[in-house]
């Protein structure tokens, strides 16, 4: 191509010493992919077919007691617990995603018409971001808390109990959720809207077309590709939910996610091969839902964009 | 009622009208700037409710909501360094940026090799890379537990930044893959006419170029690994001689009370925290938001 016909015209430097010692591209190509794709085959993919395998196997303890066929299965899918988290974890997943895409939403298009404090705003959407999940989990318990009762007395509720019933407790977690991700989801559906040519909205304008037309024939459709990203993101993410109830409740009144009882059948009772089949379950549901995501987003993002 | 200084120049249109039209654009940039405040605060407000906990001492951490009744000292951060939190503070720091370097250097080489290298099932590899962002790490736990139990990798930095790796790996080459290929081609075309190998062009003309978007995967790998809970509370669940990094102290700090929290020590200690990673933030945050949304328009 390029490279050959310009080495071929300047003849000299082919014989130049770099060249000669040089890699060809293509073989370049493979040598810098390959410790990526090792790396993620060796942490992601190995673990999940040895889960596999040893969901396959009974256990008593840690001690091997043979092979189990779907015994374990069986087991994860009779339990209450395993229907329990799975409740949960789908109640979150929907509640909380749902409601950081409408506030992220109205932060994002917020932040796409105002001038004054634009820049400072920006900034600091980046605060709950940055925040690790397990303090902004230990700043919402204390702040719902009945003591010190910050989140009581901003609502003039006195000595409500917000973490003493199963349903406020699960809103809690919920809300501390959506505190810290609405503005995550603010950020990529802004730089979404920043891709929308203005002139489009200008001629809507002309033909007129009102603020919430304008939003929904031109806003919302364009904006498809970013919404899609982020929804992707952010319910793989949810369905994974670990920290926030680990931390606020540790599984009390119903808020065990399914990453939770999964991790408990490997450290606190441990039962590798039930462990190991809840595991599987659960990664054949999050890894579902992503390809569902996925497939809707179809060409436009994984390909459409890299092919350049 | 100076008119020019309140009609910024992003507004022009609304100029052709004087008088009732441009109070009440005025009007409405106000409103927007008021939408914004909450935001703002949305953002800010229990970063500084965190704070003033923090310096409250003895009870009145718990006693009172208002943010303003002392007394008022730095006891809880003495009291949370004298739990070992800088050890805390030491693991983390070491994980993440060993997750960091690590991160950084592998999968600059895979984005530079996708974005510009000729590569057979290019679109194979991507999928395979957007399918690992998508993994649930809890599905490693049952089977990484039992290798790092029998490889004594428990409680160790290796048990910990290793699977961090392989799990911002596929971040790191959707946020680099998109600045690799943002730098003109010309540039790579004119060191190939001068001689340079393809592995000089990558390391002298590609790789400074590409200097800020690495440096914006770096912060957000740093992040990612510094925040992490699941694995962090899995492998390496006590003991901050080892290996306990912040997050998992933070979760079980434990205070002279059994059934309470201590909520001065910890408060303290998210304070201690999250200063540097919000200064952090703020002082990149450009880089940051250009990072984040180009690796996830991407993937």
């Amino acid at each position: 191509m390029a490279g050959t016909q310009a080495t071929a015209d300047t003849g000299a430097l082919r014989a130049g010493p770099g060249r000669s010692r040089g890699v060809s591209e293509t073989a370049l190509g493979r040598l810098f992919v390959t410790p990526a794709i090792l790396l993620m085959a060796a942490v992601a993919l190995f673990p999940v077919i040895y889960a596999f395998v040893v969901s396959l196997r009974a256990y008593t303890g840690r001690q091997y007691e043979g092979f189990a066929g779907l015994d374990n299965y069986t087991e994860a899918l009779q339990d209450d617990e395993f229907w329990a988290s799975l409740e949960f974890t789908f109640v979150f997943t929907v509640t909380s995603v749902a409601a950081e895409f409408a506030i992220g939403l109205g932060f994002a298009l917020l932040m796409n018409q105002a001038f004054r404090g634009r820049g400072v705003t920006r900034a600091a959407i980046l605060v709950p971001w940055v925040i690790p999940t397990v303090i902004a989990a230990q700043m919402w318990f204390f702040m719902f808390n009945v003591n010190p009762g910050s989140v009581n007395a901003l609502l003039g509720l006195g000595d409500f109990n917000w973490l003493g019933e199963a349903g406020w407790v699960k809103a809690v977690i919920i809300f501390a959720d959506v505190w810290k991700t609405a503005p995550f989801v603010a950020l990529l559906l802004l730089a979404g809207l920043q891709t929308i040519p203005t002139d489009i909205y200008e001629s809507a304008r002309v033909d007129g077309a009102n603020a919430l037309q304008r939003f929904w024939h031109i806003t919302l459709p364009l904006l498809r590709p970013a919404i899609l990203v982020a929804l992707l993101f952010r319910t793989v993410e949810a369905l994974r939910v670990y920290d926030l109830p680990q931390v606020m409740t540790g599984g009390a009144f119903e808020t065990e996610s399914l990453s939770m009882v999964v991790q408990q059948y490997v450290v606190l009772t441990p039962d590798p091969g039930l462990g190991s089949a809840l595991s599987t379950i659960t990664f054949v549901i999050i890894l579902g839902v992503g390809v569902i995501f996925v497939s809707l987003l179809g060409r436009e993002l994984t390909i459409g964009r890299t092919g350049r | 009622m100076s008119a020019p200084a309140t009609t910024p120049a992003s507004r022009p249109r609304r100029r052709r009208s004087a008088g009732a039209v441009e109070s009440a654009a005025r009007a409405r940039t106000w409103g927007k700037s008021a939408l914004l405040a909450v935001i703002f605060l949305w953002c800010l407000f229990p970063f500084f409710w965190l704070i003033m906990t923090s310096l409250k001492i003895e009870n009145a951490g718990l006693n009172s909501p208002d943010l303003f009744k002392g007394p008022f000292g730095f006891e809880n951060y003495r009291n949370v360094f004298e739990q070992d939190f800088h050890l805390n503070l030491r693991n983390s720091l070491a994980i993440a940026a060993v997750t960091t370097i690590l991160c950084v250097v592998i999968g600059s080489l895979a984005a530079y090799a996708i974005a510009r290298l000729p590569l057979k099932r290019k679109i194979l590899l991507l999928t395979g890379v957007l399918a690992v962002s998508l993994f649930p790490p809890v599905a490693l736990v049952p089977p990484l537990y039992e290798l790092w139990y029998r490889i004594g990798l428990l409680n160790t930095y290796e048990g910990l930044y290793i699977p961090y790796t392989s799990f911002t790996l596929p971040l790191t080459i959707f946020i680099l893959t998109t600045f690799f290929a943002a730098i003109p081609k010309e540039l790579e075309e004119a060191a190939k006419i001068d001689g340079a190998t393809p592995f000089k062009t990558f390391y002298r003309v590609i790789l400074p170029l590409a200097a800020p978007g690495v440096f914006a995967a770096a912060i957000i790998i740093f992040v990612s690994a510094w925040n992490e809970f699941l694995l962090a509370n899995t492998f390496a669940p006590r003991d901050p001689e080892v290996a306990q990094t912040v997050p998992v102290a933070i979760a079980y700090f434990t205070g002279a009370v059994d059934f309470q929290r201590p909520i001065g020590n910890i408060t303290a200690a998210c304070v201690v925290v999250t200063i540097p990673m919000i200064l952090i933030a703020l002082a990149f945050q450009r880089r940051i938001i250009a990072g984040l949304t180009a690796g996830s328009l991407k993937g």
